[in-house]
């Protein structure tokens, strides 16, 4: 594979990474914080996966359009500006995220009370008890 | 976008992934969570994405940082390692995490490379959003007037999830009819209860005010520079929870009423649905704010677009503030709502 077709997509494969680092965490670690920090990093693989698809090279820039005062006309080209799209989805998953993420450490802590541990293998023991 | 940076800041982000997933000290591994969200902050940032790097920035390396703290303080802070079935586990795990990360390397062949001004992504859908928004909404920002006319109906039912995510950890943690009501929420203005040092109080007493007040500037100039109801909403509760960790959490409570949190909840989907509803009744379509200008005095109906967006923005304020002030409360205190931390 040629240098350039390399550095064309290594950003996929460094995404890719960090999903498999989350997945990894979720299943083979034990406590569930951890497992609740693999699942954020997973998370954020596929936010940052989806907005540098929106991502442009060469001079495009921030999707906020330049404009004048008093009704002044610019012709708006599509190319100037990076693509809007990826980043409304993802801004309102990372708000929904962090109120889920919420939701699982009170679950978590829960747990804690009820159980008096983190881990899920003492966690099992004691509700086999 | 300039690559050395970019090559930095994806090497940045491996090694804090890598490292909060394997530290076994809790407090640790959420800190350097934190700072991988900031990492990611950076990146969106690098790539043109100012909306989403400003709410990674205030929710990711923020606030959940913060609920993450909580929630170790309240539970144990160190990792044990597994007795049993150590390598069995590791093993699943990685098989699992290999096997789909090969199908998906695979498949990166045929993604757009990266940058590509041409991916399908930008050229189908996008540029017609991009050369209307300002013909259709008078809203420079296509993010906004994305998030709020364009796609206000998916927006509306992301406030929602918000909103049932706050009433969750309320049913999870929350300990209805058994608080004792003698305690009651202390005066913010009278003397500093048990906290912190008397400097970091008096440096986030000067602090607050200005924190809330550029959140109402972020709130209400979303339509024109990054910003909006949810950037603010999160910016506005991390106000009321760096009161709650200076001082404790009665201090807080004694602002923000645990009742009237709820209402601002409850309020922020009703005035989304709300305004939703008043198109209707107007006669036009669910979130159709350009048969607004009919109430609206002085206004065109594509002045009445970035008006009704506004009032949309106004609400999912609400609903994210009062649900991240909710969920500190919860974790913080363990669903008391005593002293907290």
């Amino acid at each position: 594979m040629a240098m350039a077709e390399i550095f064309a997509k290594y950003n996929y494969w460094i995404y890719i990474t960090l999903m498999m680092i989350g997945l990894y965490a979720m299943i083979a670690k034990g406590n569930l914080a951890k497992k609740i920090i693999g699942m954020s990093i997973f998370q954020t693989a596929i936010i940052v996966f989806y907005v540098s698809i929106g991502a442009k090279k060469g001079g495009a820039t921030i999707p906020i359009i330049a404009h004048g005062h008093e009704g002044a006309e610019h012709v708006v080209r599509a190319i100037d500006y990076v693509n809007p799209l990826p980043h409304v989805l993802m801004l309102t998953a990372i708000v929904v995220g962090v109120a889920t993420l919420g939701v699982a450490l009170a679950i978590a802590m829960s747990i804690y009370e009820r159980y008096g541990s983190m881990e899920e293998e003492e966690i099992l023991e004691r509700i086999r008890e | 976008m300039i690559w050395q940076f970019d090559f930095i800041i994806l090497a940045l982000a491996l090694i804090c992934a890598v490292a909060s997933i394997s530290l076994k000290d809790l407090l640790s591994a959420a800190i350097v969570f934190g700072a991988y969200s900031f990492v990611m902050c950076l990146l969106w940032t690098e790539m043109g994405a100012v909306d989403v790097a400003f709410t990674e920035a205030a929710v990711g390396a923020g606030v959940s940082t913060v609920f993450f703290l909580a929630a170790v303080l309240h539970t144990s802070r160190q990792v044990k390692p597994r007795r049993h079935g150590r390598f069995f586990y590791k093993f699943i795990g990685a098989a699992a995490a290999l096997a789909i990360g090969g199908v998906l390397l695979a498949a990166s062949a045929d993604f757009p490379t990266w940058g590509d001004p041409a991916s399908p992504a930008s050229i189908h859908v996008s540029p017609h959003y991009i050369i209307n928004t300002i013909p259709d909404t008078a809203v420079p920002n296509v993010v906004t007037s994305v998030l709020a006319d364009y796609r206000g109906f998916d927006t509306m039912f992301e406030t929602s999830v918000i909103f049932v995510a706050g009433l969750a950890v309320l049913a999870i943690l929350g300990r209805f009819g058994r608080r004792t009501r003698d305690e009651a929420p202390a005066e913010f203005a009278a003397v500093p209860v048990a906290g912190q040092s008397p400097i970091i109080q008096a440096a986030c007493r000067i602090m607050v005010p200005f924190m809330q007040l550029f959140a109402l500037y972020v709130l209400a100039h979303g339509h024109h520079s990054p910003g909006g109801g949810f950037q603010g909403g999160v910016i506005l509760a991390a106000s009321f929870i760096l009161i709650a960790i200076s001082y404790d959490l009665r201090a807080m409570i004694g602002r923000l009423r645990e009742r009237w949190n709820m209402v601002f909840a409850s309020l922020g989907v009703m005035i989304y649905a709300g305004t939703g509803a008043l198109c209707l009744l107007l006669g036009a379509n669910f979130l159709d704010y350009s048969v607004l200008h009919r109430i609206l005095p002085a206004t065109s109906p594509i002045m009445a677009r970035s008006h009704g967006m506004l009032a949309v923005e106004v609400g999912v304020c609400f609903t994210v503030m009062a649900v991240m002030v909710l969920i500190y409360v919860n974790i913080a205190s363990h669903g008391k709502s005593d002293k907290g931390l």
